[in-house]
């Protein structure tokens, strides 16, 4: 009752919850069962416009966009996972060591950290992309690398500031090695403002999975993605303008719900 | 002075540190620079003659000092694609980039000023909130959604301008303007949004301090407290954010440039990297990195300017 009351007063967090509920709930319903196969062409139906056999519309091979758009919401969100889950681990990992231990190893790591973290994360993705070759898993993996140095940066600062607070000093003083310190004692304290920058990591990981598979170097066909069918939509802009309406409101919508949910998370 | 002057050594290290990366990734990669030139079932003798020639039976580190001292003079190589020198192809698409990544900057900085004071003005009525929502729903907009969409609405229903009807700045600089105006917009909207969110938050925060309320008491209007004073505190954090966006909006500026059909550098990045032709993809690269690290510089220099207080600490 309590939270439903919280939720009423915070329209941000309700409206945020309402759509990434929805949206993961459309990304696992597509994992078993999507309306039409999403290789099936059908040439009768080409560029058909929405309606009530197709909800979303066909595309230019008379493909059902609505289950190609939740198998590419599928493939979106797997590839944002893991790219969070990368940058989270190894952003963690270097953050703590540096702003638990400081010194040399810090300034050095730090000093890369502040040039990769200045550097636009899909620029970085595309330069790591270029030395591995395209496909799914590059994806993943350039992201990740690309999105370490974001973590990083908030871990070792927020360890930094736990660091020195007395609770620290007394766990040291009860002999709990710096391994135990900083995992045990320090991190369970940062996991709030982790949470919110997890949240908007994945966003900025849906958005940039969008542009790398938009410019033909992310997802491969005939893998359906969001920002592939974008590109491909373009050329039917005239003729289909739903073809690209659909799979951009996708990308919009699935990013403004985990948005709103991080607003609503950090105003109490 | 001397901040200045540590500050732009510190500007050299790091860029110092950044070549040997790029250098080093380009280095390590799977394959032979001579192999993939001269194709897989090219002789070991032909392959060890271009090695040579190429330099690459060098030790690493005197390949990438010599390499350094070339970008240095500005020779980045030749294209292996284009076979062209990489500094004169990056120098010839390096105004679309730039004029784009300013445009879009004027865009958001002008917009955004305006509009997150008229919602402190209102702070907390209607305008503001539902101001706040659309503000929150633009930002989830990727950049090059906005553009098929800026493309759709006023290439194809309005018919203003014709979809991928690029100009060269060369030919009529005029109509390259026009032309790179709505792919300015559509990199500038997001951000901007996101600059009036920090904005209306940075000004809400002064507003409660005691010099406006001096000023306030002194007869001013709010329109005039707020730009004549508390903007210019509020402007501090915001220039963090702008020199950061400038590195956003040059890669923006890559992926919006495919959505509009400009051959500017993310064409010329892109295909390098499909070719796997290293030299112009590690000159783009370097050139972005000079870039960025010029801009941090700058918004290091322009905020003791705008914050006199940190003089005093050296």
């Amino acid at each position: 009752m309590k939270a439903l009351k919280k939720l009423s007063r915070n329209p941000y967090l309700f409206v945020g919850l309402i759509l990434t509920v929805f949206m993961c709930l459309v990304t696992l319903v597509g994992l078993v069962y999507t309306p039409y196969d999403t290789t099936a062409m059908d040439l009768s139906d080409k560029l058909a416009g929405p309606s009530l056999r197709h909800l979303m519309g066909c595309d230019n091979y008379g493909r059902d966009i609505l289950s190609r758009v939740m198998e590419g919401m599928r493939n979106t969100f797997v590839i944002a996972l893991l790219t969070v889950l990368i940058g989270t681990v190894f952003g963690v990992l270097v953050g703590a060591l540096c702003g638990y231990f400081g010194g040399l190893l810090d300034d050095i790591l730090m000093r890369i950290n502040d040039v990769l973290f200045s550097f636009p994360s899909i620029l970085l993705a595309l330069v790591i992309i270029s030395l591995l070759g395209t496909g799914s898993f590059n994806v993943v993996l350039a992201l990740g690398i690309a999105f370490i140095p974001s973590f990083a940066r908030i871990v070792r600062s927020e360890v930094k500031k736990q660091a020195a607070l007395d609770y620290v000093q007394s766990a040291r003083l009860m002999g709990a090695g710096h391994a135990r310190t900083i995992f045990v004692h320090i991190l369970p304290n940062i996991v709030p403002v982790l949470l919110s920058s997890v949240m908007i990591g994945f966003n900025n990981a849906v958005l940039a999975e969008a542009g790398l598979s938009y410019l033909g170097i992310g997802v491969q066909p005939p893998d359906a993605s969001l920002g592939r069918m974008l590109s491909e939509a373009q050329s039917y802009l005239f003729t289909a303008p739903w073809y690209a309406l659909f799979p951009g409101l996708t990308i919009v919508l699935t990013v403004l719900g985990f948005a709103l949910l991080a607003e609503g998370m950090s105003e109490k | 002075m001397k901040y200045f002057f540590r500050k732009l050594i510190s500007m050299l290290l790091t860029l110092l540190a950044v070549s040997f990366i790029v250098f080093a990734a380009f280095a390590v990669i799977p394959g032979d620079a001579a192999v993939s030139r001269l194709g897989s079932n090219a002789t070991e003798e032909s392959v060890a003659a271009l090695r040579a020639e190429m330099g690459l039976d060098r030790p690493f580190l005197e390949r990438y000092l010599s390499w350094l001292g070339d970008c240095v003079k500005g020779d980045f190589g030749t294209s292996i694609s284009y076979g062209m020198p990489v500094g004169q192809l990056i120098l010839d698409k390096l105004p679309i980039t730039l004029t784009m990544t300013v445009l879009s900057l004027i865009l958001t900085v002008g917009l955004s000023v305006p509009i997150a004071l008229l919602m402190c003005k209102y702070a907390r009525s209607r305008f503001d909130r539902s101001m706040y929502g659309l503000n929150q729903f633009v930002m989830s907009i990727p950049a090059f959604f906005l553009g098929i969409l800026l493309t759709w609405f006023f290439g194809m229903v309005l018919k203003w301008f014709r979809p991928g009807g690029y100009v060269s700045y060369k030919k009529d600089f005029g109509a390259f303007l026009g032309y790179l105006l709505l792919p300015a917009i559509a990199i500038a909207i997001p951000k901007c949004a996101m600059s009036v969110k920090l904005l209306r938050s940075a000004v809400l925060t002064e507003a409660d301090k005691e010099y406006v309320r001096t000023a306030y008491s002194r007869g001013m209007s709010t329109m005039e407290v707020l730009y004549r004073h508390v903007l210019k505190n509020a402007l501090i954090p915001l220039i963090t954010f702008w020199g950061m966006t400038v590195a956003d909006m040059i890669a923006g500026s890559i992926v919006v440039e495919q959505v509009f059909n400009i051959p500017g550098l993310g064409r010329i990045l892109l295909t390098s990297i499909s070719r796997r032709d290293y030299p112009v993809v590690e000159g783009i690269i370097l050139l972005i990195a000079v870039v960025v690290l010029l801009v941090n510089f700058l918004v290091d220099i322009l905020y003791r300017k705008v914050d006199p207080r940190l003089e005093d600490q050296g």
